[in-house]
C-alpha cells in the first residue's frame, strides 16, 4: 500500500483560518503521506505550517460556486477551516484526508518515519527501565525483588518484562497468581512510600467467578506484602467498581477478593467512571465549551450534566483516600478495577503525585508516566484512537489519560509552587497521546512495542 | 444614650474562639461600644478585633452550661464563640445584637475613630468635581460645571457641582429636574477624549400615563449630539418593565419626542433579586461537603454569574457605542442610582486607562458611586447572612467589584491595582472605621459633617505602606480600550471573595509572593544591565578618543 495511492490531489491554493486569536494563512496546500502542509506564497518555502493527519478527528466539507470549505476538527480540540479554490480540489483533498487520517496500521504511522535533527534514534527509550525504579525501592527495603518471570510476556501480555514482587514469593507462585487475575495482571508493586514503609500495588480483578474460586498463591502474595511492610500492617483493597458492579462481575468470571481468604485486607469500593460514559462526558464537555453564545444558565447546566468535574472530584477523592491510608494510617493499598488498565492507573499515579515529591519534578513526572501508564499497559492506541469530535462509532476510546492530566492540573492550581512542570507540559502530553511524531504513546503495551 | 447602657456584660473570661484557618484559642472577650475583642490568654495578643457594624446576624446555641454564639459577618466570615455560663452568653448575645443594629449614623465608629497614622493627604479633598473637570480640558468648550444644586435643593441625591452642556442654563436644569426621577437630570458621566463622545446618566423620565414631555430635557440631551448624528439611550430595564413604570408616573423617552435617539433595553436585575442571589450563592459556597452536581446546580440557581454577564454585556455595549460607533449615550434605569452606575463605571474601565490606575479608580468610585448618590447606607446595611426583613439592601456595589475583577482576570497587566484592593473596598463599603461609605449621598454627608468629624478611606489607603499591598506587580501602563469576553466560559466565580474563608489561600499567597520577588529581581537585573551597558558605552568612547590622533 502506497501513500501515493490515497492522495488524489497533490496541491491547491487555500486559506487557513485558525480561530479568533491568529491571523489567517494563505498559500499552497499540500498533502503528504502523513501531513497537511500549507506554505505561504505560491511556491513551497521552508516556512511551513503543518498538521499531522493523524490529529484529524472528523472532517466536514462544503462546496459553493467554484470553491469549497473543509472544516477539520482535531483530536487536540482545535477547529480549523480551509477555504480551497476549486470544487474538484476541495473534494479530492477531503477524500485524501479522510483516508489518510483513519489508517489503522501502526507501522505506517509517522513516528516510524520521523527523523528530527539533533536527536538520535534509541536515545530516551531506556531512560526509565523497571530496573531503575527497583533500585530506588531496594535502597529502602529488601522485602521486594525484581522478577523477570514475564520476560517473554507469556504470563501477562500487558505487563512489562520485569516487575517488582515480594521477595518471599517465587516465580512459579507469581505464575499461578497471574492465572487468577484478569489479563494475567497479578499484583505488582506500584510505589513504595519510604516515610511509612507501606506500599501501593495494582492488579486486575481476581477471577473468582460464580464458583468462588480461590488461589492460594495469590493469597500468599498479598500476605507477604503485609508481612514485609511493617509488623501489624493493615491492607486496603480499593476496588474502583461499585459493590453491585463487582458482584455482577462474578457472573462473567471475575469478582472480588473474599474477606476470609485475605486476612488483614479490607475492601473499599470507590466507583470511578470508565469507558463509554467517560468518552461521552468528554464529548459533551467539549461541545459545551465550544458554544460561546449561550446563556450563563445553559453553560452551567451543561457543565453539570456532562459530569466531567464529578469524575475529576471522584478520582481525586479516591487518590487522596489511598494516599491518606498509606501516609497517615500506615496501611498498604491494592488498587484494581476490572482490567486494571484504566481507573487503576489513575489512582496509583495520582496517589504518587500526592505522596512523593520526586514525582512532582520534571524528571520524576516523566518517569511516573513511563512506569504507571506506558509500561503498565494502559492501552493508549485503543483509548486515544478518537477524541471528542469524532463521528466514528466509539469502541474502546476513553479519555482516561486526559482525566489524569486534568487531575494533575487541579493539583498544580492548588499548589502552584509544588510542581516543577507547568500547564504547558500537561497540554503537550495530551496532544502527543492522541497524535504525535514520536513513538512513546504508540501501541497498547510493552509487548506490542 | 451611652453605649454602656447597651452592654450588659462588658467582659468574660475563658471564652474559646473558633475562626477559619486558625486553631481554637482561649482568651478574654471584651465588648466595647464599637468592637468585639478577644485577647488570648497566652501572650495577651488580640486574636479578634471585630467591628459590630460588620456583624450581619448572630445565632446562639446552648449545650448544658456552655453557650455558643455564632457570629456571621458581612464579609462572609463565620466566627464561633464558646462562652461559659448561660447568663453571660445571653447577655453578650443581646448586647451584640443591640450594638450591631444601631439606627443612628452618628453613633457609628467612624465618628469615634482617631487615626494612629500620620495623615499626609486628606482623602476628603482628593477627588473634588473641580479637579476632575479640569482633566477634561478638551471638553471645556462644550461643557460647564453647574452649581445649581449647591444647596441640594434641585436634586437631593446629586453632588453640589455637576457637569452639563454649556448651552443649558441653570433655570433650564431646574425644569429638567422636575421631569426626572428623584430630580436626577442628565449629567455628564464620562467624556471620551478620542472622539468627544460622552456618557450621560440620569433617572427615568417622568412621562407617566399622559405622555408628559419636557422640552428642556430634550434640548439638554440633544445638545450632546453632533450635527446629523444619533445617540443611544440605554435603559437598564426590559421594555415591559419600562412600560409598566408609566402607571406609577415614570416611563421612557418616546421616539416622537426624541427622534435622534435610539433606545436599547437591557435587563439588569435590582433590589431583592440581587440580594437573594447573594444569599443563595454564599450559602452554597459554605457547603464544603456537597458533591459536584449539587455545587454546580446551586451555583446556577443563584444566578449570580448571570447578573455579572448581563451587567458586563451592557457595559460593553455602552463602550462600543462610544468607541466603535462614535455616538453619545444616555444611561438610566428607574432611579438611576444602581444599575445605571454599574454600567457607567464599568464602561469607563473598558474605555479609559486612567480608571485602571489606583488613583483613577478611586476617582471613579468617588465620582460614579459616592458623589453620584448610590445609597450605600441603605444598600450595605445587611449582607448575605441577614435574617431580618430586608428593605433596601442589595449587593449592587459588590456586583460592580466582581465585574471589575472579571476584567482584571482577563487583562492581568492592565490594572495598577490587584484583587486585594477590590476586596478591601468591599469590606469597607459594609463596615469601616472610615467615613467614606457612610450616608447615601453628598447631601447627607454634608449634614453629618463627615469631612470634619471622620477620616476618609483614601487618606489611609494612599499611604505608600498601604499602597504596596494593593499594587499589581504585573501592571504595564497602556492606552488600550480593553474589551472583556462575556462568554459564559470566561466568567468565573470570584473565589477571593466567596471562598475566602472556606479554603486556605496559603499556597496561592506563597505563589503570589514568589511572583512579586521574581518581578523585583528582574527589575534589579534590568537596572544592572542598563548600568553596565552605559559603562561599556563610556569605555568605548574613551578608547575611541584615545585612539584618534
Amino acid at each position: 500500500m502506497e501513500f501515493a495511492e490515497m492522495i488524489r490531489t497533490g496541491q491547491a491554493q487555500a486559506e487557513l483560518l485558525r480561530g479568533p486569536e491568529e491571523p489567517p494563512l494563505r498559500g499552497t496546500l499540500c498533502i503528504t503521506g502523513h501531513h497537511l502542509l500549507l506554505s505561504p506564497g505560491p511556491q513551497a518555502t521552508p516556512d511551513l505550517w503543518l498538521l499531522l493527519l493523524r490529529n484529524v478527528d472528523s472532517i466536514e466539507k462544503r462546496v459553493a460556486g467554484d470553491s469549497g470549505t473543509i472544516t477539520l476538527r482535531c483530536k487536540d480540540l482545535r477547529v480549523l477551516q480551509l477555504d480551497i479554490e476549486g470544487v474538484e480540489a476541495t473534494l479530492d483533498i477531503a477524500r485524501s484526508i479522510e483516508a489518510l487520517s483513519s489508517l489503522e496500521s501502526v507501522i505506517t504511522s509517522f513516528p516510524f518515519f520521523y527523523r528530527p535533527k539533533g536527536l538520535r534514534l534509541g536515545d530516551a527509550w531506556h531512560f526509565h527501565p523497571p530496573e531503575c525504579y527497583y533500585k530506588r525501592v531496594a535502597r529502602e527495603t529488601n522485602a521486594w525483588r525484581l522478577s523477570e518471570a514475564n520476560e517473554d510476556f507469556s504470563l501477562c501480555p500487558s505487563y512489562p518484562r520485569a516487575v517488582i514482587v515480594p521477595r518471599a514469593v517465587d516465580d512459579s507462585a507469581v505464575a499461578r497468581s497471574a492465572r487468577f487475575r484478569q489479563g494475567g495482571r497479578f499484583p505488582v508493586l506500584s510505589y513504595f512510600h519510604a516515610p511509612s514503609g507501606t506500599v501501593l500495588l495494582r492488579a486486575g480483578q481476581p477471577l473468582t467467578g460464580p464458583q468462588k474460586r480461590r488461589c492460594s498463591e495469590d493469597e500468599e502474595l498479598l500476605r507477604a506484602v503485609l508481612a514485609g511492610a511493617r509488623p501489624g500492617a493493615r491492607g486496603f483493597i480499593v476496588d474502583t467498581r461499585s459493590p453491585q458492579a463487582a458482584k455482577q462481575a462474578r457472573m462473567t468470571g471475575g469478582g472480588t477478593e473474599a474477606k476470609a481468604a485475605y486476612p488483614g485486607w479490607k475492601r473499599l469500593h470507590r466507583p470511578l467512571e470508565r469507558g463509554r460514559p467517560l468518552q461521552e462526558s468528554f464529548v459533551r464537555l467539549v461541545e459545551a465549551c465550544g458554544d460561546l453564545e449561550q446563556s450563563m444558565d445553559r453553560w452551567l447546566n451543561r457543565l453539570e450534566s456532562c459530569r466531567w468535574l464529578s469524575h475529576v472530584k471522584e478520582t481525586l477523592s479516591t487518590a487522596c483516600l489511598a494516599a491518606q491510608s498509606m501516609e497517615q494510617e500506615g496501611a498498604c493499598i491494592l488498587v484494581h478495577g476490572a482490567e486494571g488498565t484504566d481507573s487503576t492507573l489513575l489512582i496509583t499515579s495520582l496517589a504518587q503525585l500526592i505522596l512523593d515529591p520526586l514525582s512532582r519534578t520534571m524528571a520524576g513526572f516523566q518517569e511516573l508516566i513511563e512506569r504507571e501508564w506506558v509500561q503498565a499497559g494502559h492501552p493508549f492506541q485503543l483509548r486515544c484512537a478518537h477524541s471528542a469530535f469524532s463521528h466514528a462509532r466509539p469502541k474502546h476510546e476513553a479519555p482516561t489519560f486526559l482525566l489524569f492530566l486534568d487531575c494533575v492540573w487541579q493539583l498544580g492550581r492548588q499548589f502552584p509552587l509544588s510542581l516543577e512542570f507547568g500547564e504547558g507540559m500537561l497540554l503537550a502530553l495530551f496532544d502527543h497521546a492522541y497524535a504525535s511524531p514520536f513513538g512513546t504513546f504508540l501501541c497498547n503495551n510493552e509487548k506490542e512495542r | 444614650m451611652e453605649f454602656a447602657e447597651l452592654i450588659k456584660t462588658p467582659r468574660v473570661d475563658n471564652v474559646v474562639l473558633h475562626r477559619p484557618f486558625y486553631p481554637a484559642v482561649e482568651g478574654t472577650l471584651c465588648l466595647t461600644g464599637h468592637h468585639l475583642i478577644l485577647s488570648s490568654r497566652q501572650d495577651n495578643t488580640e486574636e479578634l478585633w471585630l467591628l459590630h457594624s460588620n456583624i450581619d446576624a448572630i445565632d446562639k446555641r446552648f449545650v448544658g452550661p456552655l453557650g455558643t454564639i455564632i457570629i456571621k459577618c458581612k464579609d462572609f466570615r463565620i466566627i464561633q464563640l464558646d462562652i461559659p455560663g448561660m447568663e453571660e452568653c445571653l447577655n453578650i448575645a443581646s448586647s451584640i445584637e443591640a450594638l450591631s443594629t444601631l439606627d443612628s449614623i452618628t453613633l457609628m465608629y467612624p465618628f469615634f475613630y482617631r487615626p494612629m497614622f500620620e495623615v499626609i493627604e486628606d482623602g476628603w479633598h482628593s477627588f473634588l468635581p473641580e479637579q476632575e473637570f479640569e482633566l477634561y480640558s478638551s471638553a471645556i468648550s462644550e461643557w460647564r460645571l453647574s452649581y445649581v444644586n449647591k444647596e441640594f435643593s434641585v436634586c437631593p441625591s446629586y453632588p453640589p457641582a455637576v457637569i452639563v452642556p454649556k448651552a443649558i442654563d441653570d433655570d433650564a436644569l431646574r425644569k429638567v429636574a422636575t421631569f426626572r426621577h428623584g430630580g436626577r437630570f442628565p449629567v455628564l458621566s464620562y467624556y471620551h477624549k478620542k472622539n468627544g463622545m460622552v456618557i450621560m446618566r440620569s433617572g427615568q423620565p417622568l412621562t407617566g400615563t399622559n405622555g408628559r414631555r419636557c422640552k428642556e430635557d430634550e434640548k439638554l440631551i440633544n445638545a450632546t449630539l453632533r450635527a446629523g448624528k444619533r445617540g443611544y439611550i440605554i435603559d437598564t430595564r426590559p421594555l415591559n418593565v419600562a412600560q409598566q413604570a408609566r402607571a406609577k408616573g415614570g416611563g421612557f423617552e418616546q421616539e416622537a419626542h426624541y427622534p435622534q435617539w435610539r433606545r436599547i433595553h437591557k435587563s439588569i436585575e435590582r433590589y431583592h433579586i440581587l440580594q437573594e442571589s447573594l444569599i443563595k450563592l454564599v450559602e452554597s459556597c459554605n457547603d464544603q461537603t456537597q458533591n459536584m452536581d449539587r455545587w454546580l446546580s446551586k451555583l446556577e440557581a443563584s444566578n449570580w454569574l448571570t447578573h455579572i454577564k448581563e451587567i458586563l454585556t451592557t457595559a460593553c455595549l455602552a463602550a462600543q457605542c462610544l468607541d466603535r460607533e462614535g455616538a453619545s449615550i444616555l444611561i438610566h434605569g428607574t432611579e438611576g442610582t444602581d444599575s445605571t452606575l454599574q454600567v457607567t463605571s464599568l464602561a469607563q474601565i473598558i474605555l479609559e486607562p486612567r480608571s485602571r490606575t489606583i488613583r483613577g479608580f478611586e476617582a471613579l468610585i468617588e465620582r460614579e458611586w459616592l458623589q453620584a448618590g448610590h445609597p450605600f447606607q441603605q444598600r450595605c446595611a445587611q449582607s448575605a447572612y441577614c435574617n431580618s426583613k430586608q428593605k433596601w439592601e442589595s449587593p449592587v456595589f459588590l456586583l460592580f467589584l466582581d465585574c471589575v475583577w472579571q476584567i482584571l482576570r482577563q487583562f492581568p497587566c492592565s490594572f495598577e491595582f490587584n484583587e486585594n484592593f477590590l476586596i478591601m473596598l468591599f469590606e469597607h463599603a459594609y463596615a469601616s472605621q472610615f467615613g467614606t461609605f457612610l450616608g447615601n449621598n453628598e447631601s447627607e454627608r454634608c449634614k453629618l459633617k463627615l469631612q470634619q468629624k471622620t477620616m476618609s478611606l483614601w487618606s489611609w489607603v494612599n499611604r505608600p505602606s498601604e499602597l504596596s499591598k494593593f499594587t499589581n506587580p504585573l501592571f504595564e501602563a497602556n492606552n488600550l480600550v480593553i474589551w472583556p469576553s462575556v462568554a459564559p466560559q470566561s466568567l468565573q466565580l470570584w473565589e477571593g471573595i466567596f471562598l475566602r474563608w472556606n479554603r486556605s489561600s496559603k499556597y496561592l499567597d506563597e505563589a503570589y509572593e514568589e511572583m512579586v520577588n521574581i518581578i523585583e529581581y528582574n527589575k534589579e537585573l534590568q537596572a544592572k544591565v542598563n548600568l553596565l551597558r552605559r559603562q561599556l558605552a563610556e569605555l568605548e568612547t574613551e578608547d575611541g578618543v584615545q585612539e584618534s590622533p
